[in-house]
C-alpha cells in the first residue's frame, strides 16, 4: 500500500527528528563542554506534543488506534460499517470540543500575556497548534468514516 | 449518576470499536460537563490543561526515543546474528530452537522497550528456522509471542516509562532495575514449558544433524548486538546517562550498526523508520493525553474513594487483595492492551496502592507482568498477533500450546507477589 504522504505525518516525522538530534546534540555537548543547554527542554516538550496529535492524525487517517476489536471482528459486514461509522463520529465530536477548549485557552494565554517558565517568550506561541491539529485529527477520523459507509465492503482490519 | 454515565458511555463505546484514546476522552468531557453544568463552559477549560500536562513532560521524552530504538533495532540486522550465536552455544537439539529464541527476545528486551516490536524482531528470523526443523508453526507462534512478553520487563521497557510519569515516588531508573529479576524469572519460567514441550513431543528432530555455527566467528559477528544491552543499561547504572539519553544514544548506535556495520539500513530506510516510530509513539500518547482528561474526571467526581473503601471492606488484607486485583486484570488483559490497562485503571489503583501502602516501585513491576502476560494471552494479544501473523496461523490454534506458558508466567508473576524482593533487591543493591 503505497500511498503520498500526508501533511502530518511529514510533520510527526520531522518532530521525531528533531527531538532526536537535539536530544542527542544535549548528551554531546555536556561531555565536550560540561554544559547542557536547558533551553532546549522547552522546545522539545512541544515539539512531543505536536508529534502526538500530528501522529494521531496520520494513524487516525488509517483507522489504526488502539481499540478493541473483539465485537467489531465478529460482526456482519453492514455492523462492521456501522461500527466504524459511529468510531469515526465518536472521534469527530471528541476532537472538535477540544479544538474548542484549546482556542478558549489560547485566547485566555493571550489576553493574560503569559509568558513561557523557561524561555520567556509568550505561551501562546507553543499552544496555538494545539486546537489546529486537533482538528487535524478530527477531519482525518471524518475522512476515514467517510470512506468506511461508502466504503460496500469495509476492508479488514489490516 | 454522573459515575454511571461516566463509566457506561466508556465501556459502551470502547467496546463498540471507538478507539480507546476517545473512548477515555469522550466520557471524561461528558461527565465533567454533567457534573458542572452551572459553571462557565462547564467546567470543561479544565480538560485541555489536564490533556496538556499528561503528555508536556520532559521524562516523557524517553518513550518516543525507546520506541525508536525497537524500530531500528528491528531491522539492524542484530536479531538474526544473536540467533546465530545462541545456536552456537546450545546446538540443534530438540526444544533448542525455543530456548534460542526466548533467550534473544530477553536480549532484545535489553535494547528495545516494547514487546510487538521484539515479537517481529525474533519471529521474522526464528519462525521459519524453526518450522524447517520440524515444530509446528502456532507452537513456535506462542514461544515467540510468549518470549517478546519479557520485554517490557527486561529494562529499558516503555511500560515502566509510562507507569513512571503517572505515579510519584517511582523513578524510571528504580524501575528499570526492578523489572530486571523479574524478567529473568520470566524468561526461565518459558524456558521450562518450552523445552520440555518440545522433548515430549519429539520437536525439532528434523534439525538435529545441522552443522552448529562455529562458535567464535558467530560471537564476533554478534558482539555489535551484545554490546547494545551493556551500553545502554551500563550507562545508566554508572550515571553516565539519564533513561533519555541513555535511548538517544542507543538509536545513533543502533542507526550506525545498521547503517555502517551489517548495511542492512539504506538511506531510503530512515524515513520508514521513523514514521513507524512516530505512528507508534502517537498512538501510546494519545492515549496518555485522552487518559489525563478520564482521570481528571475519575479523580474530581471522587469516583475512586467508595471503591477503595468497599475493596478495603471485603477483608481480604493486603496479598489477597493483590490476587483479586490479578484475576480482574488478566480478565480486563483479554480485551485491552498492556498501556491503556495502565492508564484507565490507575487512577483507581493509585489510592489502594496508598491505602495498603504498596511499595509503587514493587506494584508497578507486579501490574507490568500482569500486563506481560495479557501481551500473550488470546483473544486480544498484541505479541502473539504478530508471532501469528509471521507464522500464519490463526490466534485460537495457539491455545493448546500458549496455555502452558501462561501457567507457567503466572507462577513467575506469584512469586513476585509473594515475594517482593525478588523485584526490590537490585534496586535497592544500585541506591536508587
Amino acid at each position: 500500500m503505497k500511498t503520498r504522504p500526508t501533511i502530518e505525518e511529514v510533520l510527526g516525522v520531522a518532530c521525531m527528528a528533531t527531538l532526536t538530534l537535539i536530544t542527542l546534540g544535549n548528551v554531546v555537548t555536556r561531555y565536550l563542554t560540561d554544559e547542557s543547554f536547558a533551553w532546549t527542554e522547552e522546545i522539545s516538550v512541544f515539539l512531543i506534543v505536536v508529534m502526538t496529535l500530528a501522529g494521531a492524525a496520520g494513524v487516525a487517517a488509517r483507522d489504526r488506534h488502539i481499540r478493541i476489536e473483539y465485537f467489531y471482528d465478529a460482526g456482519s459486514p453492514r455492523r462492521r460499517r456501522v461500527l466504524r461509522v459511529v468510531a469515526a463520529v465518536a472521534t469527530v465530536l471528541v476532537f472538535t470540543t477540544l479544538a474548542v477548549l484549546f482556542v478558549a485557552t489560547v485566547a485566555g494565554e493571550i489576553r493574560w500575556a503569559e509568558t513561557s517558565m523557561g524561555l520567556g517568550v509568550p505561551r501562546w506561541w507553543f499552544t496555538f497548534p494545539i486546537p489546529v491539529l486537533c482538528l487535524a485529527v478530527a477531519a482525518r477520523a471524518a475522512q476515514s468514516g467517510w470512506r468506511a459507509w461508502h466504503d460496500s465492503a469495509p476492508a479488514g482490519t489490516v | 449518576m454522573i459515575t454511571v454515565l461516566l463509566v457506561g458511555l466508556f465501556v459502551l463505546s470502547m467496546l463498540a470499536g471507538v478507539p480507546i484514546a476517545v473512548a477515555l476522552g469522550l466520557g471524561g468531557l461528558i461527565a465533567i460537563g454533567a457534573a458542572n453544568a452551572d459553571a462557565p463552559w462547564w467546567g470543561l477549560l479544565a480538560a485541555p490543561q489536564n490533556m496538556h500536562a499528561s503528555i508536556a513532560k520532559y521524562p516523557l521524552l524517553a518513550l518516543p526515543m525507546f520506541v525508536l530504538v525497537g524500530s531500528i533495532f528491528d531491522r539492524s540486522g542484530v536479531a538474526r546474528r544473536l540467533v546465530t550465536f545462541a545456536q552456537a552455544c546450545v546446538g540443534h537439539g530438540p526444544g533448542m530452537l525455543p530456548l534460542v529464541a526466548i533467550l534473544v527476545a530477553m536480549l532484545l528486551g535489553g535494547i528495545s522497550g516494547s514487546g510487538p516490536a521484539t515479537a517481529a524482531a525474533v519471529g521474522a528470523v526464528m519462525i521459519a528456522a524453526m518450522a524447517k526443523a520440524g515444530y509446528p508453526p502456532a507452537f513456535s507462534a506462542s514461544v515467540v509471542g510468549a518470549a517478546a512478553a519479557t520485554d517490557i520487563l527486561i529494562p529499558p521497557s516503555i511500560a515502566f516509562i509510562v507507569y513512571s510519569v503517572n505515579v510519584p515516588g517511582a523513578s524510571v531508573p528504580a524501575l528499570f532495575a526492578a523489572g530486571m529479576v523479574p524478567g529473568l524469572l520470566a524468561g526461565c519460567a518459558l524456558i521450562v514449558p518450552a523445552v520440555l514441550i518440545s522433548r515430549r513431543h519429539g520437536f525439532g528432530a528434523a534439525g538435529r544433524e545441522a552443522p552448529k555455527p562455529p562458535f567464535w566467528a558467530s560471537l564476533r559477528e554478534a558482539s555489535w548486538g551484545l554490546a547494545a544491552p551493556v551500553l545502554i543499561l551500563g550507562g545508566m547504572r554508572l550515571g553516565w546517562f539519564t533513561p533519555t539519553e541513555a535511548a538517544v544514544v542507543a538509536v545513533a548506535y543502533g542507526l550506525f550498526i545498521g547503517m555502517a556495520v551489517h548495511r542492512s539500513i539504506g538511506w531510503r530506510d530512515l524515513y520508514p523508520i521513523f514514521r513507524e516510530a512516530t505512528e507508534v509513539s502517537a498512538v501510546i500518547m494519545l492515549v496518555l493525553a485522552l487518559a489525563g482528561i478520564f482521570a481528571y474526571s475519575v479523580n474530581t467526581l471522587g469516583i475512586a474513594d467508595p471503591l477503595v473503601a468497599f475493596v478495603k471492606n471485603l477483608g481480604l488484607g493486603s496479598s489477597g487483595t493483590l490476587l483479586l486485583l490479578f484475576l480482574v486484570m488478566t480478565l480486563v488483559g483479554m480485551v485491552l492492551d498492556g498501556v491503556s490497562i495502565f492508564l484507565v485503571f490507575l487512577p483507581l489503583l493509585y489510592p489502594l496502592m496508598i491505602a495498603f501502602q504498596w511499595d509503587p516501585v514493587w506494584f508497578g513491576v507486579l501490574l507490568t507482568m500482569k500486563i506481560a502476560i495479557g501481551q500473550f494471552t488470546p483473544p486480544m494479544a498484541v505479541n502473539l498477533m504478530v508471532a501469528c501473523r509471521l507464522a500464519g496461523v490463526r490466534i485460537d490454534e495457539t491455545i493448546p500450546w500458549v496455555g502452558w506458558l501462561i501457567v507457567s508466567f503466572v507462577a513467575a508473576a506469584l512469586v513476585v507477589l509473594f515475594v517482593p524482593e525478588v523485584a526490590l533487591w537490585l534496586p535497592r543493591r544500585l541506591g536508587y
